[in-house]
This record gives C-alpha cells, sequence and structure tokens, in this order.
C-alpha cells in the first residue's frame, strides 16, 4: 500500500466521520434515539472495514449495500409487512391517534351554553385565543390547559394579535380547529368559526382502566371491532385504526366476490400481456436480425441505426407520443388509415394498442440481442451442415434456433418479468382503461401492477394500501417461480460463479 | 445463379423497410409538430409551414420552464447515473474476482429481490425521506438529492449483473501479473479492469441514465414545485388535460429531450450489442 492511497483512505473517511458525527449531534439535541444509534453503528461498520487490513470484498460492496438496504430492502419489508394490516384510507393512525380524533369529532354545542367571540393571539410560540364573552362580561385568556381571567378588556401586555393573513396558514388554523379550552364545569370551549367560539361537550370519553371508549349519556361501552369503534346504533365511527389482519387480504383474493371477479381477470390479461409482447418483440426483432444479419445486404450499419431509434427514445416520451397517435378523434392513426378505430376507448382495441406499443417499444432490444447472439454463432456449424446436404430451412431450424434460444432464454426471461410488471407500458398510454362494468379500479387494459397501484393511490374510494400490498407480493411469487421454473429449465444459475 | 442471389435480396430490403416506416413513423410526426405550427387537428404528417412557434412557446413562457427541467434532469440523471454506475462497478468488481462467504447468496439474493415489484415500496421511501426532511431538509422529500439517493439505492441490481458478466470475461491471468509485480486490489481495479472496461462503462452509464430520465412516479413525489421538476415530471404535466393545445410545444420539448440521447446511442451502438449480450452470455 503506498502513501497516496493511505492519503486518500484517510480524506474519505474523515469526511464520512465528520459528517456522521454532525448528523449525530443533530440526531442527539432532537433526541431521536433510534435513527441515531444505527447512525454511528453504521459508522462505526464502515470505519472498521476499511481500515481492517482483511476485510476485502467487503470494501467494494459496502456502499451499496448501505443504499441497498435503505432504499430497497427496507422498503420491500415494510411493503411486506403491510400486507398484513387493513392499511388503507380511514385505517392509516394507531389507535391512540384515533381515538384522540374520535374525542375531538363528537362532540355537541350545550344547550343555552357560553358563546364567545376571540382575537387570536401569540406571546413568542405560546398561542392562545382572547375570548369576550357574548353577553358580556370580562374577557378570559383560553389555551388548551384552561382558561385564565384577564385584568382589563385589552389584551394583555406583550401579546400579539394574529394578522389575517397568518390566520390563513396551515399551521395555525390546525391548531385552531383543533383547540379545545376545558372550562370548570368538565365542557369546554372551541372556535366555531374565525371569531367565535362556544361552549362544547363530549359525547364519548376514553375509560383508561378499561381501555374502552364510553358513550357519556348511557354510561356504556362503544363496541370495538376490526380497527373500529362503534356507535350504540351500530354505525360505524370514523377514523379507524392500524391493525394485524393476517392473511385476510390475501384470502380475499380468493374469496371476496368483489376482488375476486376482477383480480383473476386482470391476472389472464397480465399473462397475456407479458407472453405477447416478448412473443411479439422476439419474432419482429429477430426476423429483422435474420433479414438484415446477411453478407449481401447493403448498409447493414446504416439499417440497424435507423432501426434502434426507438430504443434510444425515453419510454415515457413515446408512450405519450402514441397515446397522442392513437387518439380516436385527431390521432394520426386513423387520418393516416382513413378509419375512425376507437384505439384507446374500446376494451378490445385498447388490448391490441397495448400491445402495438410495446411491440415498437421493445422490437429494437431483441433485434440488437438477437444480432448478436446470431454473430456469435460460428459460421463453420452451418458449413459444415450445408456440405452435408441440409437446406437453408433445416439449418435455420436444427441449428441456428436451438443455439440461439440458448442464449437468448435468459433475456427472454427477463423480458417477460419486465413486461408482467410494465407499468409505464399501460398506465401511461391507456390508464388502465377503458373502464369495465365489474369493478371501478381495475379497467381493461389493466396488469397486475397498474391495478394495484391504483388499489393504493387512486381508487375512487380511497387508498386500499393494505389489500394492494398483498397482490404485490402475490406478484412477487409469481415472477418468482415463474423465473425459477425457467432458469432451472435453462441451467443459467448454474453457470452463476 | 446471379440472378436468383439478387431475387432473395430484394425482400430483405422490402421487410427492412416496412420496419423502418413502422419505427420512424411516430418520430417523423413528432417533427412535423415540432416544427408546425400549434394545435393538433390543424396538424399533417408533413408541415405545410416551418414554424419555430412551439420552440418559442418552450423558452419564452413563463409557465413552462422548460430549460429549467432540461437542466434539472440533466444534473439529477447525470450525477445519479455516475454514482449508480461507479457503485455497481465497485460490486460488480468484488462477486467477479473475490471468493467470499456469502457470495453465492448475495448474488440469487440481488437477483430475487429485482422480481419484487417496488412500486408499492414507494410509499416506505417516501414516508422514509419525509422523516429525513423532517431533520435534514437538505436530504429529504423535495430536494433533488434526496432522489439522487433513492436512485442509488437501484444500484445493486441489473447493473451490477452487467458488469459482472463483463468482468467475468476479463482474463484473470492479468491480475494475477499485477498481483506479481505488487499491485494491491486498488490499483489493478483502476489501471487493469477500468481501462478495459471502459466501453462497456459508458454503455451501463448511458442505460442508466436513461433508466433515470424516464422515472416519473419517484421524480413526482419528491420535486412538486415547477421550479424543480425534471423533464420526466414536465412533459407529462404539461401535455395532461389539456392535450390537444399544447400538442406542438410538447412534441418540440421530446425532441430536444430524446435528440441528444439518441445521437449518444449511435456512437455507443456497437458497445451496446456487445454490452447486451455479453450480460446475457455469462449469466
Amino acid at each position: 500500500m503506498n502513501l497516496k492511497s493511505i492519503t486518500m483512505r484517510l480524506l474519505f473517511l474523515s469526511a464520512v466521520n465528520a459528517t456522521s458525527l454532525w448528523a449525530a449531534y443533530t440526531l442527539f439535541t432532537i433526541e431521536n434515539w433510534a435513527p441515531l444509534i444505527i447512525l454511528l453503528f453504521a459508522t462505526f461498520l464502515i470505519d472498521f472495514i476499511y481500515f481492517s487490513p482483511r476485510t476485502n470484498a467487503s470494501k467494494w460492496l459496502i456502499p451499496g449495500t448501505i443504499f441497498l438496504i435503505i432504499f430497497q430492502i427496507y422498503p420491500v419489508m415494510y411493503t411486506a409487512v403491510t400486507a398484513f394490516t387493513n392499511y388503507s384510507t380511514g385505517h392509516s393512525v394507531s389507535r391512540e391517534e384515533a381515538i384522540d380524533g374520535l374525542l375531538k369529532q363528537n362532540v355537541e354545542p350545550v344547550e343555552n351554553g357560553d358563546q364567545y367571540s376571540f382575537i387570536a393571539i401569540h406571546l413568542g410560540e405560546r398561542k392562545a385565543l382572547f375570548l369576550t364573552p357574548a353577553n358580556g362580561g370580562d374577557s378570559v385568556i383560553g389555551d388548551e390547559k384552561g382558561v385564565k381571567s384577564s385584568n382589563n378588556s385589552a389584551i394583555p401586555d406583550g401579546w400579539v394579535q394574529f394578522s389575517n393573513e397568518e390566520l390563513k396558514t396551515p399551521d395555525i388554523q390546525k391548531w385552531l380547529t383543533a383547540l379545545q379550552i376545558p372550562l370548570a364545569n368538565g365542557n369546554f370551549l372551541q372556535a366555531d368559526s374565525f371569531t367565535t367560539a362556544i361552549e362544547n361537550r363530549s359525547l364519548i370519553k376514553f375509560d383508561a382502566e378499561k381501555n374502552q371508549l364510553i358513550d357519556v349519556a348511557s354510561g356504556e361501552s362503544l363496541k370495538e371491532k376490526g380497527g373500529n369503534f362503534y356507535y350504540l346504533d351500530g354505525t360505524r365511527m370514523e377514523p379507524g385504526w392500524k391493525i394485524w389482519v393476517g392473511f385476510t387480504n390475501f384470502t380475499d383474493v380468493v374469496s371476496n366476490e368483489r376482488i375476486r371477479g376482477p383480480f383473476f381477470r386482470v391476472l389472464i390479461w397480465t399473462f397475456a400481456y407479458a407472453i405477447l409482447s416478448v412473443l411479439t418483440t422476439f419474432i419482429l426483432g429477430l426476423t429483422l436480425a435474420l433479414t438484415l444479419n446477411n453478407s449481401r445486404v447493403k448498409g447493414q450499419r446504416v439499417w440497424r441505426s435507423l432501426l434502434i431509434i426507438p430504443y434510444a427514445i425515453p419510454g415515457f416520451l413515446s408512450i405519450l407520443v402514441w397515446a397522442g397517435l392513437l387518439n380516436d378523434d385527431y390521432g394520426l392513426m386513423n387520418r393516416a388509415l382513413g378509419t375512425h378505430i376507437p384505439w384507446l376507448f374500446d376494451a378490445t382495441w385498447a388490448k391490441v394498442s397495448t400491445l402495438l406499443v410495446n411491440l415498437w417499444l421493445g422490437f429494437p432490444y431483441m433485434f440488437l440481442v438477437s444480432t448478436g447472439a446470431l454473430q456469435s454463432i460460428p459460421a463453420e456449424l452451418s458449413e459444415a451442415a450445408q456440405m452435408d446436404g441440409a437446406s437453408n430451412k433445416v439449418v435455420f431450424s436444427r441449428i441456428k434456433l436451438p443455439l440461439l434460444l440458448v442464449t437468448m432464454a435468459p433475456l427472454l426471461i427477463g423480458s417477460f418479468a419486465y413486461n408482467f410488471n410494465n407499468f409505464g407500458g399501460i398506465y401511461l398510454l391507456t390508464g388502465g382503461g377503458p373502464a369495465q362494468n365489474d369493478s371501478d379500479v381495475a379497467g381493461a387494459t389493466d396488469i397486475l401492477i397498474s391495478y394495484t397501484y391504483k388499489l393504493a393511490f387512486s381508487s375512487g374510494k380511497g387508498a386500499q394500501y393494505g389489500l394492494a400490498t398483498a397482490i404485490s407480493i402475490i406478484i412477487f411469487f409469481i415472477v418468482a417461480s415463474v423465473s425459477a421454473l425457467s432458469f432451472k429449465r435453462t441451467k443459467a444459475l448454474e453457470n452463476l460463479n | 445463379m446471379k440472378k436468383r442471389n439478387r431475387d432473395k435480396v430484394w425482400w430483405r430490403y422490402l421487410v427492412a423497410s416496412i420496419a423502418l416506416i413502422f419505427s420512424l413513423m411516430p418520430v417523423i410526426w413528432v417533427i412535423g409538430a415540432a416544427f408546425g405550427p400549434a394545435g393538433l387537428t390543424t396538424q399533417s404528417v408533413i408541415p405545410h409551414v416551418f414554424v419555430l412557434d412551439n420552440f418559442k412557446v418552450l423558452f419564452t413562457d413563463e409557465n413552462v420552464p422548460f430549460l429549467k427541467w432540461y437542466r434539472n434532469s440533466l444534473i439529477v440523471c447525470t450525477s445519479a447515473a455516475i454514482l449508480q454506475v461507479s457503485i455497481a462497478t465497485f460490486a460488480a468488481y468484488a462477486f467477479s474476482r473475490f471468493r467470499f462467504k456469502g457470495r453465492r447468496v448475495s448474488l440469487v439474493g440481488l437477483l430475487v429481490l429485482q422480481m419484487f415489484p417496488q412500486l408499492l415500496s414507494i410509499v416506505a421511501i417516501y414516508i422514509l425521506m419525509y422523516k429525513v426532511h423532517l431533520v435534514f431538509p437538505a436530504i429529504g422529500t423535495g430536494s433533488a438529492i434526496g432522489l439522487i439517493l433513492v436512485y442509488l439505492g437501484g444500484a445493486m441490481g441489473y447493473n451490477t449483473y452487467l458488469l459482472k458478466g463483463f468482468f467475468d470475461t476479463i482474463p484473470k491471468e492479468l491480475d494475477e501479473a499485477a498481483k506479481v509485480d505488487g499491485a494491491t486490489a486498488g490499483q489493478t481495479f483502476t489501471k487493469i479492469i477500468l481501462p478495459l472496461a471502459t466501453p462497456m462503462l459508458a454503455v451501463v452509464m448511458l442505460l442508466s441514465f436513461i433508466g433515470l430520465l424516464n422515472d416519473f412516479v419517484l421524480a413526482s413525489l419528491f420535486l412538486q414545485t415547477t421550479d424543480k421538476y425534471t423533464l420526466a415530471v414536465g412533459l407529462q404535466a404539461f401535455i395532461s388535460g389539456q392535450y390537444e393545445q399544447q400538442w406542438g410545444p410538447f412534441a418540440a420539448g421530446a425532441l430536444l429531450t430524446a435528440l441528444p440521447v439518441i445521437i449518444l446511442f449511435q456512437f455507443l451502438q456497437r458497445y451496446i450489442v456487445e454490452g447486451l449480450s455479453a450480460g446475457s452470455v455469462k449469466g
């Protein structure tokens, strides 16, 4: 080891340690312990690996591994765990937070209760309301701790009134809507507009001993089931909270009528889409490779350069362009053909369109790799066969194609796995549409990944994140087993040395 | 005999020409739309007039800070691609040249991880980076650096495999010779492996760059102000909703985005073919 590399290493490690120490200090000041411990441990590990003379391979692997753990393994674990919860809109918080929310919501104005007009004021970070009774009387100052009488009818010294602009900021609004000022009689004051507050009382209260919500009027406990409380009349209280549901999300996929129908329709189309995409791109790519890979074809380089242009264009652009081309009213496709085909708005045509666009996007890749594979087949093999009297057809089907498939098999499997989850290819072109009768989420061209995406983020009924992650795991098992089977057959992994 | 040969070549040109029309049709249309007058309904394949109105919109309209998007994309994608490939190269070198405990398991593990649909794990990434943002705003959500960091999570995937496959084809004897001469692993790497792998690295870098340029899910989650948009997010937002009106400027923007990539692709074409097949032949 020479001086230069030692200096470099020291410089690098000092930078890492300095950054890490600074970050650790920041975490320490805000008392954020768990990340602090992880950070210190990771820094120690890095120092150990780079100072130790023996940890050879780790030195090269550590940068990638750190990012891999933070941004791939951890998120995947998180996703996998979520599949066993009911995480969804209305079930996104913890039980304590849900109870907090329910207590704040379930209030009613007290008849003939106090009424106030108020001015929102603050003293540094402390926020409060300066309240004046509507029926006259002394003003008071109220905050989450309670009311304090004020000596006179003016805002006390030092306190500053919030301006109208400040009142409109999200932080202040959040504070104002959440604020409950307790009164001596057990009720509390709550703002019901930007300038007035009224006396409210709770309809429910939390019994810490029983760990239950109690209906104040009757004194009965509220029923708790499946991450929700229920009113005495049986209606569900919102919000609920996140709970473990075991395999419910998975069993729902096969047993819940509303989910099963669309799921299997989408599953079948996903397989069809992935297989047909691989087949069409491979056949066109191979045909072109065979056509052009011939010494008598002039300008092979030029042909190749032009044919791979679709591969070089960023995919998101191409798909958006195709969406315009296929527009049924003003798209070029219909005008060029003189037709009025609903390319993107009819279930069958939309499927054809997704395959067509995917063919356009994918055939140059297959063309390139087929060309490479064809050129790597030794010419002697075909020549020997031809000497023995084999026709061109036989040479191709008995010699070239089998050899080609051996080389291409891993790529074809890769292509299948890619298209099985080709989110952009579907979502940017059709958005999964057109809509279908059996589901308000899954459209005609939705594949599993776009279906899960919509379930998780953009379905009309709110996010069904738990169900979506469960389907993600199902996708993983499908892709993994298809790949495992094919790799086993092609023995590709056995050469992994 | 000679005549038969010429007949045979004739159909090859025909097949290639049909494929060429298929592959270039959208491209020609984009060019036509970019240089034509604004509006889609009046558009024919070859514009009647040749105007630069659409480009003017991109460069002058304040609601469409196209140049900023371009710059953001260049900065984010270039730095992420360089870092991604560097990380992948280190890892690939370790997998190719060292024999260590858990090596095979790690390789298979990496492959299996790639099969997990990562689309939904962006929720976890978002929550994580939002928490980071609360403590360290510079590297959390809303910052380009945060986005680059997240992109680095993908470095140890396909690229590592591709590069490992390539490194495996570089004879080990070269390393051993260097070792005999007293070179450390680091020196062997920089003096022997890297120079031999430069074309391959360029290809992987280009493919990474295109991949990153394509990302709109993560980018739209991280960069939520118009000024910070990348091209994918910007152009996407630009045409959604008002497709018809914005078609011309969109085509112009698409052209300016795709052109540099296409040119680079043409230069690296030979290596790309080699690289793509190297990845497959050597598993």
